[in-house]
């Protein structure tokens, strides 16, 4: 949404400050350059970044409506036949995240991938909510394992046969989340919700 | 959207047995040479095949639309970007965060949200895109292991390469999420998420 840029910006100077201070709480006679972060700092930030603004937005949604999809408004003229419910979204991300960030530290995703789609089973908006968080908490746990070594080192697909990237596993995960974060927030303003991210800020 | 996903990761699957090809006439160790810069730019790659197809998907007398003009009942869309407006700021903040990469003047004010006000026509804003993307390419390629965990100003403050590079591919992704919206209500299916014609 519009606000996003700002606080990407934001965040960035957030932690050009927190460096900045950091740098001042040591003995400097002179002004010391800024120490450029890790790599996997400069992950996490945008780990940090869609989790904060997806969970947000997941529970801003009612738990009744978990299950809306935008054709059942019956927009004329609209095409929204076999789309995802708000609930298949949230759970696709999730899923996705798993896929993409298990290669990264090794672990096996916890639930049935399903597809891409997660447990049929995950209904109620705790239990999404919970298993999109939990997606964040191994994404936190792979950016931390990025190193400016490792980024290239090359890791079995999660889609099939295959090698890709670290690197493209830890990021991809972020644009990829963003995609249907995007389409989310439109489900959320059809229901006269406007995302937590877009609101006017204090 | 349901076949986006597809068509994202055939392009995954195809970047990975390129790769898989390439060290499996090598060493193993050699597989692990793909460069920071070829690995960033596949994701921009995604992006933008996908944003300008939807751009170009939209009728130019729908490049005004806002989901407002539809007074869906109950919903929220109060100030909310028109389509057109979605592309320009998209492309504007490509240009802020390529050029402060590539170390260079931005083309246009990044200051304006969403590009300049003469940018109007259809052709013109799909040509501002996609040169934003183009200079995406350049700064992308433009990566190192060395230079990606520098320090660059944009804005007020400073960040590093890779965090630019890869948060406007981000940041595209999240307008491509909303313009899917807009298309859709237009009864329009975005091009990537078509089903695929088998070859």
């Amino acid at each position: 949404m519009k606000h996003l840029k700002q606080i990407c910006l934001l965040l960035v100077l957030t932690f050009a400050v927190t460096s900045f201070a950091q740098d001042a709480a040591k003995p400097a006679a002179s002004p010391a350059p800024q120490p450029a972060p890790t790599i996997a700092l400069v992950i996490d930030r945008e780990v940090s970044i869609i989790e904060k603004q997806l969970v947000d937005a997941a529970e801003a949604m009612p738990e009744d409506k978990f299950n809306f999809t935008p054709e059942s408004m019956k927009i004329p003229g609209s095409d929204y036949k076999t789309v995802r419910t708000f609930a298949q979204e949230v759970k696709h991300v999730a899923t996705v995240n798993f896929m993409l960030w298990s290669p990264l530290t090794g672990e096996k995703p916890p639930v049935d991938i399903n597809k891409g789609n997660g447990p049929d089973s995950m209904t109620s908006k705790a239990d999404i909510v919970k298993y999109l968080k939990d997606s964040y908490a191994l994404g936190h746990r792979a950016a931390k394992s990025m190193t400016a070594e490792n980024v290239v080192a090359m890791v079995p697909s999660p889609f099939g046969a295959g090698q890709i990237s670290r690197l493209f596993c830890a990021t991809f995960a972020v644009s990829h989340a963003f995609d249907h974060y995007g389409q989310s927030v439109e489900y959320l303003r059809m229901n006269g919700i406007v995302p937590p991210a877009s609101r006017p800020q204090n | 959207m349901t076949l986006a996903r597809t068509f994202c990761f055939l392009l995954i699957m195809t970047f990975a047995a390129s790769a898989f090809s390439q060290g499996a006439a090598k060493p193993p160790a050699d597989s692990a040479n793909v460069p920071v810069a070829t690995i960033v730019d596949n994701e921009l790659k995604i992006a933008e095949r996908e944003f300008v197809s939807a751009a170009e998907a939209m009728p130019e007398d729908k490049f005004n639309f806002a989901p407002a003009s539809l007074n869906i009942p109950g919903s929220e869309y109060k100030g909310v970007k028109t389509f057109a407006e979605e592309i320009k700021h998209v492309a504007t903040t490509n240009y802020e965060f390529y050029s402060a990469i590539l170390g260079e003047k931005p083309p246009v004010d990044t200051k304006e949200d969403n590009g300049p006000a003469t940018i109007k026509s259809k052709a013109d804003i799909i040509k501002f895109l996609k040169d934003s993307f183009a200079m995406g390419h350049r700064a992308c390629l433009s990566l190192t292991n060395e230079n990606m965990g520098q320090n660059v100003p944009v804005g007020e403050g400073k960040t590093t390469r890779l965090f630019l590079a890869t948060f406007a591919t981000a940041h595209a992704f999240d307008h491509y999420g909303q313009v899917v919206e807009y298309l859709r209500m237009n009864g329009i299916i975005p091009p990537a998420s078509r089903p695929q014609q088998k070859k």
